[in-house]
């Protein structure tokens, strides 16, 4: 077959990569369509809407707050637990679904819906406007509505983002650095003196970012901040309700405090572990004496976290409706919260709270399901096949027995009936969240289908020319895809590529020992050295699910030898300087071409010093914490932006001068020393020695004298165990996000996208570049005479990425019913559109044609 | 996956023999019919005895490795000693005539007493390089070292005694054999399978199944053992004499 055909197919698969790609996101991830506008009260046979009981809010958002935080007998929340004792408190596990992370947290909190999975994505892409809810009705626009106070927001800016220019006072934190466990409290606590005197408020938001960071650094149960931190949060709660106890501007306020997520015991959250989904809540108020009797507290002890009665977090703005005085939020699917119906001694407003709150789901269920409208029958529902129809007949049943007064017989059961029918529709309705639209995951699947079958043909010479040399490359690409469909090996995917690619590496050895082209005992250093580089990467950062948080190199044994850390550390900085200084910036004499080095590495260090400083001070020891006391002063965005510019500046150098200077040079390993720069610039210190360990492995194989379709396979294998090593999985909370914001100081999507994926996929990208050096090498070496190198490379590795993405839409349509559909198989579908659009079409075939071009240019 | 080129069948073209990188031939067993059925009865015993450990082997790891290394090595010893040739027996000899064959066996009690014995001690030496290659391979390094240790005593056992019986310390023959391009026969088929076995035997860890055999080394062990047997029987029938290709 022609090249030129080939390579249209290529890009033809390619070029149906995304297509497949969106097309099956936008049937599995469904964008939820809501009612907008403000809900009014309806006008009611029964009479004006009861009387509420409270006029002000303090939300107290305390994130990661899980419930046996303020319940267990091991609490800081002393106080708060005297509270919940003497009945001023009421306390409640409230469950949060999955994905359990700040922003979809509280859209569910104040809007009462179930957020879609897609907000996952918003989340990390925050300045995303349609990701506002200053359309949406929530709680937060009624309080608003009522224009009886000014709206005051202090803590954690998704908020801000969430509620664009609702808020009349604002000091907004944000998390740049996961080691600041007091000043991002402190920024919200000195305005609440104030604003307890303030009278001119109605709505007081507080978020409090502290005890999730000291979670994520050090898990909830090794910390020595996490008790003091809990009392530290105990005391607010006790100032505030001090001022509500003895402050008559203040005294129908109600005080809610609550996490938006808890944390398992590794401190992450963002999955569906219980220790995740049971955040606390507490509503505090004087007032509440009146109705609550107490609770014993500290409570029992609870394994799965269940403290007191568990209910949902939707069920949070309804309660709040009835309890402030405004109509439920439209796109409410909670359920008022029961325990507070004592508040109304009239059994008509009991009633009318419960039907308002049922109508008003009722209009987003008729929405979805048309069997509620009409007529049908209203008696033995039992016997109706379909639950909808059921719910729908027992509906029509309940309309039908409202009692006329508080003295019908009947309304105690009435209430009951009226209590269960909105679990169950809430149920409903969170299962039926997700309408996945099939026809769109099917096309999306046969697009994916297409575009392997198109990638075949383009890697079809290559792969029948050599059926057994690409045997392992085919081999791959199948069991992956099939893998695919065990949640096991989804979560625990590293295993899989650890596997594949010793043994891989261990057959490059034999295969090479029959070529006999270094001499045996060489090869067997280096191959076993390649090995061993391999075992200590694979034991770099535990990964996965099972294993999450064991003991480790990264995370265990750095933290006990911080000089050994720092030594890996200054090794890889001078291995990549020493390249820069005697193979960058020919044109330059040596002292020259050593001191540009050497300035680009300064400002690298100095800026990954200060860094550290910021983000881990822990790690901090010996000569690194001294070099960090000399130099203060300059900001971090400042350092980064240096660091930046000056790889930019030297990059641009390099490239241009080569053009002029026509030389067998090493441009394109300069081009690979200060990507790699880039790459350290943008990894976390206790990752950066395993730059240093894949440069040593680069080094090695670049002598094995592969042939194209080994190097393939060899590339396709590091890139991903590689990613595994920098600690990635196939969990959201296994994002790192602490380099994301290097240099930038505002939000800038893109920026934090690009660098974000630079410091998730560092492995991947690194092994990008070398790869297209061992290409170089080859087309060096075959003198030109093999044509399209880099086709067949790209061919190979297209084949893989359709194989594994045809494997991931089939199991995520296959199993989308499955328990695990949420937990496991959507987070894995959006790893592998960052794999397939990021990785393989940004990285592998932009970044890796575009050097593999240049590289040709000064061959 | 290695592949088996059918062009390559060496041993049976004796016109390929003068290519000097495949001097060697496979293994022929010891030309009576006590070796034939030994060698037939040999992997049944061992998978019988190892189905029959297998409980103990889950439950008490490390014990039962300990007292199954003794009756395995009288097993491999037995089944060098009465179907393969030792090293240094005329292997032209065996091959050539069966008149001889049955001499050869009484002709050196002694010499092939002093081959088992070198074959133990090899195996013995090799045991920790074998761990060292699972540590590579990812087994656990800070603990269950004795696990290790002992998974690849039964490793060398099945794999590097019988090769060591028959092939001695020939350095060209083991670098024909480290880069697997030696025909395949009984005893390299037999070490390459168990190999690939104990590889393998590696898949069902991760799954989320909570079963105790899914700890290490069990599964490593009986996919080691399965392979064995598998590769010996394939290697002693259907590809004997065929060489391993990766291109």
């Amino acid at each position: 077959m022609a090249p030129g055909i080939r390579t249209l197919f290529l890009v033809a698969a390619n070029v149906l990569i995304p297509i497949a790609i969106l097309t099956f996101a936008s049937g599995f991830f469904p964008y939820k369509p809501f009612l907008s506008g403000l809900a009014q009260y309806e006008i009611l046979d029964y009479g004006s809407p009861p009387e509420a009981p409270f006029d002000k809010v303090v939300f107290m958002v305390v994130d990661a707050l899980r419930s046996d935080f303020v319940y267990s007998g091991l609490s800081g929340f002393t106080s708060t637990q005297s509270l919940i004792a003497s009945g001023a408190a009421i306390p409640f596990t409230a469950h949060a679904t999955s994905p359990t992370i700040t922003m979809p947290r509280i859209k569910a909190i104040t809007t009462g819906s179930i957020p879609s999975f897609l907000d996952v994505i918003l989340n990390f892409a925050e300045s995303d406007t349609s990701s506002s809810l200053a359309t949406q009705d929530t709680w937060l626009a009624q309080m608003k509505a009522k224009q009886a106070g000014k709206m005051v927001m202090y803590g954690d800016d998704t908020w801000l983002k969430l509620f664009p220019d609702f808020f009349d006072r604002v000091d907004g934190t944000s998390s740049f650095f996961v080691s600041d466990f007091t000043e991002v409290d402190n920024n919200v606590t000195r305005h609440v003196p104030g604003e307890l005197g303030n009278d001119d408020w109605n709505t007081m938001v507080l978020h409090y970012l502290g005890l999730d960071h000291i979670g994520h650094k050090a898990g909830p149960r090794r910390s020595p901040n996490m008790i003091p931190k809990q009392r530290e949060m105990d005391g607010i709660v006790s100032q505030i309700y001090e001022a509500m106890a003895t402050k008559k501007s203040l005294q129908s306020t109600l005080l809610v405090l609550c996490g938006d997520h808890g944390m398992n015991d590794a401190g992450n959250h963002g999955g569906s572990a219980p220790g995740e989904t049971s955040p606390a809540l507490v509503f505090i108020s004087p007032k509440l004496t009146e109705i609550s009797r107490g609770f014993m507290s500290p409570a029992l002890f609870e394994e799965n976290f269940q403290y007191y009665s568990t209910v949902e977090q939707s069920d949070i703005a309804p309660t709040l409706g009835a309890l402030l005085g405004f109509p439920v939020p439209r796109n409410n699917l909670g359920v008022f919260i029961s325990e507070f119906l004592s508040f109304w001694p009239n059994k008509n407003d009991r009633t009318q709270i419960l039907l308002r709150n049922a109508r008003q789901i009722l209009s987003v269920v008729t929405a979805t399901f048309s069997s509620f409208e009409g007529d049908g029958p209203s008696q033995n529902c039992g016997e109706l096949s379909n639950s909808i129809d059921e719910l729908a007949c027992d509906w029509r049943g309940i309309v039908r027995s409202v009692p006329a007064s508080g003295e019908d017989p009947d309304f105690e059961r009435w209430i009951g009936a009226i209590t269960k029918w909105l679990k169950q529709i809430q149920e409903l309705m969170s299962s039926t969240a997700s309408n996945y639209d099939v026809s769109k995951l099917v096309i999306g699947q046969a697009v994916a289908a297409v575009a392997l079958f198109s990638t075949s043909i383009a890697a079809g010479p290559t792969v029948f020319n050599a059926l057994r040399t690409s045997s392992p490359f085919i081999a791959i690409s199948l069991s992956y895809g099939i893998m695919m469909f065990a949640s096991s090996y989804v979560e625990e995917e590293q295993h899989f590529w650890y596997w594949a690619t010793t043994a891989w590496l261990m057959l490059l050895w034999i295969k090479c020992n029959r070529k006999q082209a270094l001499s045996s005992r060489l090869l067997a250093l280096s191959s076993i050295t390649i090995l061993i580089v391999m075992r200590f990467a694979r034991r770099w950062n535990q990964t996965g699910q099972k294993f999450a948080g064991e003991p480790d190199i990264a995370r265990t044994f750095f933290f006990e030898h911080k000089t050994f850390l720092w030594t890996m550390v200054t090794l890889t900085y001078l291995w990549n300087l020493q390249s820069l200084a005697t193979k960058g910036f020919q044109r330059f004499n040596q002292t020259a071409s050593t001191a540009i080095a050497t300035l680009l590495a300064t400002a690298a260090v100095t800026f990954k010093l200060a860094f550290t400083n910021e983000d881990s001070p822990e790690l901090m020891a010996g000569i690194a914490k001294l070099m960090i006391g000399e130099e203060m002063g300059v900001s971090l965005v400042t350092r980064a932006r240096i660091v930046f510019i000056a790889l930019g500046l030297a990059l641009t150098y390099t490239v241009a001068s080569s053009f002029s200077h026509k030389r067998p040079n090493p441009t394109m390993r300069t081009i690979h020393d200060l990507l790699t720069l880039l790459l350290i610039t943008q990894s976390r210190a206790t990752n950066i020695p395993l730059l240093l360990l894949f440069e040593i492995q680069f080094f090695l194989i670049a002598d094995l004298d592969l042939s194209l379709i080994e190097i393939s396979t060899t590339s396709l294998l590091l890139q991903y165990s590689s990613f595994f090593a920098f600690g990635g999985s196939n969990a959201i909370s296994s994002v790192d996000l602490s380099s994301a914001y290097n240099g930038v100081s505002g939000y800038n999507v893109v920026a934090v996208g690009v660098l974000t994926f630079v410091s998730n996929w560092t492995g991947p990208i690194f092994w990008t570049s070398a790869t297209n050096l061992l290409l170089l090498k080859l087309k060096n070496k075959t003198g030109g005479k093999e044509k399209g190198i880099f086709v067949q490379h790209l061919a190979l590795l297209t084949m893989f990425v359709t194989c594994a993405l045809f494997g991931v839409m089939a199991a995520c349509t296959v199993l989308r019913t499955h328990l695990f559909i949420w937990t496991v198989f959507s987070p894995k579908y959006l790893y592998s559109m960052a794999w397939s659009l990021g990785q393989h079409l940004v990285v592998n075939v932009g970044l890796g044609s575009m050097l593999f071009w240049l590289g040709g240019l000064y061959l | 996956m290695p592949l088996i080129d059918p062009v390559t069948m060496s041993a049976i073209n004796p016109a390929s023999q003068s290519a000097p990188a495949k001097t060697s031939s496979p293994i022929e067993l010891l030309p009576n019919d006590l070796a034939r059925i030994i060698s037939q009865v040999h992997p049944v015993l061992l998978l019988s005895a190892y189905y029959l450990r297998f409980p103990s082997f889950v439950a008490d790891p490390i014990p039962t490795l300990l007292s199954s290394l003794l009756p395995l090595a009288i097993i491999q010893a037995a089944y060098a000693a009465l179907c393969l040739p030792a090293t240094g027996s005329n292997a032209k000899a065996v091959k050539r005539g069966k008149l001889n064959g049955a001499k050869k066996i009484g002709d050196a009690p002694s010499a092939n007493a002093f081959t088992l014995l070198f074959s133990f001690v090899l195996s013995l030496l090799s045991t920790p390089v074998l761990a060292g290659l699972q540590i590579l391979f990812g087994a656990p390094i800070t603990t269950h070292l004795p696990h290790t240790l002992l998974s690849s005593a039964h490793l060398a056992l099945l794999t590097v005694f019988p090769l060591v019986y028959v092939h001695g310390s020939d350095g060209k023959k083991w670098r024909e054999i480290a880069s697997l391009h030696s025909p395949i026969d009984e005893v390299f088929g037999g070490a390459v399978g168990c190999f690939l076995g104990a590889w393998l035997g590696a898949v069902p860890i991760p799954l989320d199944w909570d079963r105790e055999w899914q700890k290490w080394p069990v599964t490593i062990v009986t996919g080691a053992y399965a392979g064995y047997v598998l590769g010996k029987m394939v290697g002693s029938w259907l590809l004997k004499g065929r060489r391993i290709e990766f291109d």
